[in-house]
């Protein structure tokens, strides 16, 4: 008997589904029929080789990039984090949370100030983002997807650069946004974290192939539209 | 705290000031800008008056028809002054805009409207360029002092191709990929076009093929209210419809690279 929570999740819509992603540089196909469905409260990894369209694909689902066909619709607000950060070299990292709150018209800097210190660069504030090193770079990248706590957050290698202890840190923001109810989704290079996800989706030729992960290590194999 | 819980209060970050505040910021932190100003704008004046003070050149005014018979070291002064102008206003806001173009787009992804980021760039642009060129203009009273009406005159001509070359900045910024590229043909446009309107280094400075260059009607502009005591306001108005332009293509290109397609259903 499924519990009210879980009935629940099953008859809302998905947060984030794609339809039939295609996208093409030139004559070589990246992406040749995505499917993709994302509910509230899922954290799931997209996994391939290097090169397979990953990237492409998050960028596909984010809307920075245009899909040659297929559809993607995503209900509440979206948060993006590029693989390479994005900042303006010339600002620091208290102007970039100004710059921000401006563009999500948010009512203050409590939400970055406190993600600052939980991925612990609180005291590069002041900083110019030129003068960061790779991995606080990595962290206010991450930041900035995160400031205006969003339904559906697509992370391309979130946490590239972090030292151990930061990296265990992101687990425990990934965990709670998922306890909140936050659809996640997370391009990953590193088997071992796998079981960290509630389903794997492997790019294989263009095409994503899911499978189901938990705790205890079991996993289903399922095709696509799930 | 969610976004939707704050949509009837005003925001504390207001999106113009913020844009505004960051975009002359962004402007004005290029070192390699600030020593041009402070060691390349009076030494290329010391230069320019040294080689060419003391000869007489005929320079033509085309609005009256009438050429002027003017101390080329003056002359060229102004030369100088547009040609330092046109590389310090276009290196400025290409540097910056070009560097900053990946992280607007990204401002616009998360919620920025590009038409208020659009109005703070330019009116950055606008506020660094008249800077730069009455800077410019200040420091040409070291070597020569014209009459007030002749020097507003200069920094006219001055602030309007610093708008021009602010905005052919502004264009190669979001044209161009590499560095090289935009300064090689700020430079070398900056000198071709300037430096074609002086009697001094062009014999056929006094040609009508000119008047098709950017500079063309600031120099007129300048020259006119220097030496002639004229005050050519259709050839300053050339020379805003050059910025205009050059303005008008490169957002209209910044809105096509910042747009998002990003929306929820």
């Amino acid at each position: 008997m499924p519990s009210a929570t879980a009935l629940a999740l099953a008859l809302a819509p998905p947060a984030l589904e794609a339809r039939g992603l295609h996208k093409s540089y030139g004559a070589h196909q990246v992406l040749r029929g995505a499917d993709l469905s994302v509910a509230s409260g899922q954290l799931v990894a997209v996994v391939g080789e290097n090169g397979a369209g990953k990237s492409t694909l998050l960028k596909a689902l984010a809307g920075v990039l245009a899909a040659d066909r297929g559809e993607v619709s995503r209900h509440g607000t979206l948060g993006h984090c590029p693989q390479e950060p994005v900042l303006n070299d010339s600002l620091t990292v208290e102007q970039h949370l100004r710059y921000f709150a401006a563009a999500r018209r948010l009512p203050g800097l409590e939400r970055g100030h406190e993600l600052a210190g939980r991925l612990g660069y609180e005291r590069y504030l002041g900083t110019v983002a030129g003068e960061l090193s790779g991995g606080t770079r990595q962290k206010l990248n991450l930041t900035l997807a995160l400031l205006h706590d969003p339904d559906v957050l697509l992370l391309d290698e979130p946490y590239q650069g972090f030292d151990w202890e930061t990296y265990l840190r992101f687990w425990e923001l990934a965990e709670d946004l998922r306890s909140r109810g936050r659809a996640v989704v997370v391009i990953t290079h590193l088997v071992f974290e796998q079981e960290r996800f509630d389903l794997l989706a492997d790019l294989v030729d263009g095409r994503l192939v899911t499978r189901v992960a938990n705790a205890a290590g079991t996993e289903e194999t399922r095709h696509a539209d799930i | 705290m969610r976004t939707s819980d704050t949509a009837r209060s005003r925001p504390p970050f207001r999106q113009f000031p913020t844009a505004l505040r960051f975009s002359v910021r962004d402007q004005t932190r290029n070192r390699l800008a600030g020593l041009l100003l402070a060691l390349f704008v009076p030494a290329w004046y010391l230069l320019m008056n040294a080689m060419a003070s003391g000869e007489v050149l005929d320079f033509r005014l085309y609005s009256t028809g009438e050429v002027l018979s003017v101390d080329g070291g003056r002359l060229t002064l102004i030369t100088a002054g547009l040609n330092c102008v046109t590389m310090i206003a276009g290196f400025v806001v290409f540097d910056a805009v070009r560097k900053a173009l990946a992280f607007d787009r990204r401002l616009v992804f998360a919620g920025y409207r590009q038409a208020t980021l659009i109005g703070a760039k330019t009116l950055a642009m606008v506020v660094v360029a008249t800077a730069v060129a009455l800077y410019t203009a200040l420091a040409v009273l070291v070597f020569w002092r014209p009459s007030v009406g002749g020097w507003s005159a200069v920094l006219a001509g001055f602030t309007v191709i610093a708008l021009t070359y602010g905005a052919l900045g502004l264009l190669l910024g979001v044209v161009v990929k590499r560095d090289l590229e935009g300064f090689f043909l700020i430079i070398m446009g900056g000198l071709m076009d300037t430096f074609l309107q002086n009697p001094l280094g062009n014999p056929l400075a006094n040609e009508p093929l000119l008047q098709w260059f950017p500079s063309f009607g600031p120099m007129q502009f300048a020259a006119g209210g220097a030496f002639g005591d004229t005050a050519l306001w259709g050839h300053l108005a050339l020379g805003l419809l050059w910025a205009s332009a050059f303005s008008a293509v490169g957002l209209t290109v910044f809105r096509i690279r910042t747009r998002s397609r990003n929306r929820a259903r």
